[in-house]
């Protein structure tokens, strides 16, 4: 009993009112943050991506590769916090071999699934299939070998062939913009239908997860694009940029205005924990929420967008504020997650109290543990450019 | 021409349409294979010109599933689902384990006069071996194996040690406070825990609201300004429960316009505020600024 108050102590000096003994600490903790940021950068990568292939917006054509693999390395990487959190890892393949029906967790591993395996990696593939065809012919040794292997032998490089990929494409985009919505509005359902949490509990939970899933897609992709033009040392795509900031700043209101929509749906309603979310908002939250996730990650980044779309300053100067814009929604995003997830514990189902999250440094729950899986889906993802360079058609071009 | 022909008509065009327009199968061992099945199971069926580029993704998604297959058969325990999403076997597995609790029951059997004596006390609920451990090898050797004996403190303290979220009504101690030092068993007789001395003020029982009102603008106010208990309730609170104000005008005596006490405690018009409800329906008493 002494380990566990000197293990709760600290926590117990910042415990406000009245709160039930296994409320003091929290059960899902950093990780679980970084979950859905993830998936959520995978979806609005995807969307993004989808606005090349199904809605022809030629702009930022130049991205749509890029886009693909970054979908793809932070999907491979999105379900490993959930691994590290959850222990045992190894039983994660049960939930395939014996599917639960009616687990809304359970069937978020086929959700998963569908869209790796049925969406992402079909459509990279039909994507890239001729590129590595003609890799695999040009190369020598093991790379020629590996061509041939992620191209399943293939040597058709007829122009009826590739006519079937770029059909191919279209079709599997098509059934990936719902897939994508599917994906990500799903991690919200999660949250939004835990109807003994009134932080979470909300029908608006999917839409507002969507959102701010595409926004933090567009903006990742935004910061890649520039990162990937100052380095390859190319005259960079202004027209591309434009277009994204353009995209960003208009996805940004709506998040925006949904949360607000949120936000009176809730002081309208005025249910019984109104009182106490009023206080973990304007406490515990402050910072989160207030200062980072509304002003620095949506309101500031918006009117940065605004004077980089509509005032005439050059263009570096303009580059510069949208990677500023796009660097400042990341964190906003986070910040939504974090608020999401952590803010929803913070509080006392007695709705009469509030405690703290006291992050650990070290172990698998750890800051340590959380920056290397925010670290890996980027070495991923420079793996997979130097795999499956997504310049090459386009520079050929 | 009747409805149902116009149908097959339009199918069949649909379906020779699809047919024409999809790519032959480029490799030759493929359309061997598939004009052999399809001629050894005497079917006249036209083949589809299916991209070479499907074929092998069709393989592959063939080669996963059959691995999905071989790996269910493997690893889904043969009595998984028989019962729930669970496999039943584990049931058999839970009752093959050593027992080591015998059961109230089996305690009674021999210990009869402690039995009747726990059965009505405040403990009439609680299993022996919660305190005195597993017992099953006494039971079986009674002579060789003796149940543990509770001698100090800190086991009667998981259950009656204060904690905030306990219901109000259970007996709860602070350890450094109550008689410190001094082990449970000497004052109270496990099997019948009645208190030896019927306590002297409400909070020993009910803790979390005396400890909620000791902050708050009621803290001046004894418990029997508003409670009106019977002093028997002290011995069997259950039987003689206190009673609560049941009219408006009790708390209109402090709160009401003219009241001439307390100068600081608000004042409300009692006909217009608050309608048909009484005052604590709406306002908690022991920590009525609360919200």
């Amino acid at each position: 009993m002494s380990e566990l108050l000197e293990h709760l102590e600290a926590n117990l000096q910042q415990v406000t009112g009245y709160i039930y003994p296994n409320e003091i600490e929290l059960h899902w903790s950093l990780l679980v943050v970084i979950y859905p940021y993830v998936t959520g950068l995978v979806a609005g990568a995807f969307i993004l991506a989808s606005l090349v292939e199904v809605f022809k917006v030629k702009e930022v054509a130049s991205t749509y590769r890029l886009a693909l693999l970054t979908a793809l390395a932070f999907l491979i990487a999105a379900p490993l916090p959930l691994l590290a959190h959850l222990g045992h890892p190894e039983r994660s393949f049960q939930i395939f071999l014996t599917p639960h029906l009616r687990s809304a967790m359970a069937m978020f591993g086929f959700v998963y699934i569908w869209y790796l395996m049925l969406v992402l990696l079909l459509e990279i593939w039909f994507e890239y299939r001729a590129d590595m065809v003609r890799w695999s012919s040009e190369r020598r040794g093991v790379m020629k070998l590996l061509y041939w292997v992620l191209s399943l032998g293939s040597r058709d490089l007829s122009e009826k062939a590739v006519r079937f990929d770029r059909k191919a494409v279209y079709a599997i985009t098509l059934v990936g913009i719902p897939s994508a919505f599917l994906l990500h509005g799903y991690v919200g359902f999660i949250f939004g239908s835990i109807k003994a949490n009134p932080w979470w509990s909300s029908v608006l939970m999917p839409i507002v997860f969507l959102f701010s899933a595409i926004v933090s897609g567009i903006a990742l992709v935004l910061l890649l694009h520039y990162v990937t033009t100052m380095f390859r040392r190319v005259k960079p795509d202004m027209a591309c940029f434009n277009k994204l900031a353009s995209f960003l700043m208009y996805a940004l209101i709506i998040d925006l205005s949904l949360e607000t929509l949120d936000f009176i749906h809730r002081m309208y309603e005025s249910e019984e924990s109104i009182e106490i979310l009023a206080e973990l908002v304007i406490t515990k939250l402050f910072i989160s929420l207030t200062i980072v996730q509304l002003l620095l990650g949506t309101i500031v980044p918006i009117v940065l967008l605004a004077i980089g779309r509509f005032s005439r300053i050059p263009d570096e100067f303009k580059r510069v504020v949208f990677f500023i814009a796009a660097l400042l929604v990341q964190v906003g995003i986070f910040s939504t997650r974090w608020n999401v997830v952590i803010g929803g514990q913070l509080f006392s189902k007695s709705l009469r109290g509030l405690t703290v999250f006291k992050m650990q440094l070290g172990g698998i729950e750890g800051l340590f543990m959380g920056i290397a899986l925010l670290i890996l889906p980027f070495v991923l993802l420079w793996i997979l450019v130097k795999l499956l360079p997504p310049w090459d058609k386009q520079e050929a071009n | 021409m009747k409805p149902g022909e116009k149908w097959i008509g339009r199918c069949s065009r649909a379906v020779r349409s699809i047919s024409t327009n999809l790519v032959f199968i480029q490799e030759p061992l493929f359309r061997l294979i598939l004009v052999f099945s399809t001629n050894s199971l005497g079917m006249r069926m036209r083949i589809w010109k299916i991209p070479d580029q499907v074929i092998r993704l069709a393989i592959l998604i063939v080669i996963a599933l059959a691995v999905l297959i071989v790996v269910r058969l493997q690893f889904i325990p043969a009595s998984f689902g028989e019962i729930g999403h669970y496999r039943a076997d584990a049931l058999k597995e839970e009752a093959a384990l050593t027992l080591h609790y015998a059961g109230m029951q089996a305690c009674v059997m021999c210990h009869d006069d402690i039995g009747m004596i726990k059965a009505a006390s405040y403990h009439r609920n609680l299993a022996c071996e919660s305190c005195h451990g597993p017992s099953l090898e006494h039971v079986d050797d009674p002579g060789e194996f003796s149940p543990v004996v509770v001698t100090g403190r800190t086991l009667c303290v998981r259950c009656h040690g204060y904690l905030a979220s306990r219901p109000t009504g259970f007996p709860q101690i602070i350890e450094a406070i109550h008689n410190p030092m001094a082990p449970c068993t000497e004052c109270h007789d496990p099997h019948d825990p009645t208190p030896p001395e019927v306590p002297e003020d409400c909070s020993a029982c009910h803790a979390e609201i005396a400890r909620t009102k000791a902050v708050s603008h009621h803290w001046s106010l004894s418990c029997e300004t508003c409670h009106e208990a019977a002093p028997e309730h002290r011995q069997s609170p259950r039987a003689f429960l206190p009673k609560k104000p049941t009219e408006r005008e009790f708390c209109g005596q402090c709160h009401g316009q003219g009241s001439q006490r307390s100068a600081s405690a608000p004042r409300v018009d009692l006909s217009e505020h608050g309608g048909r409800y009484l005052c604590w329906q709406c306002h908690y008493p022991h920590h009525p600024e609360g919200r």
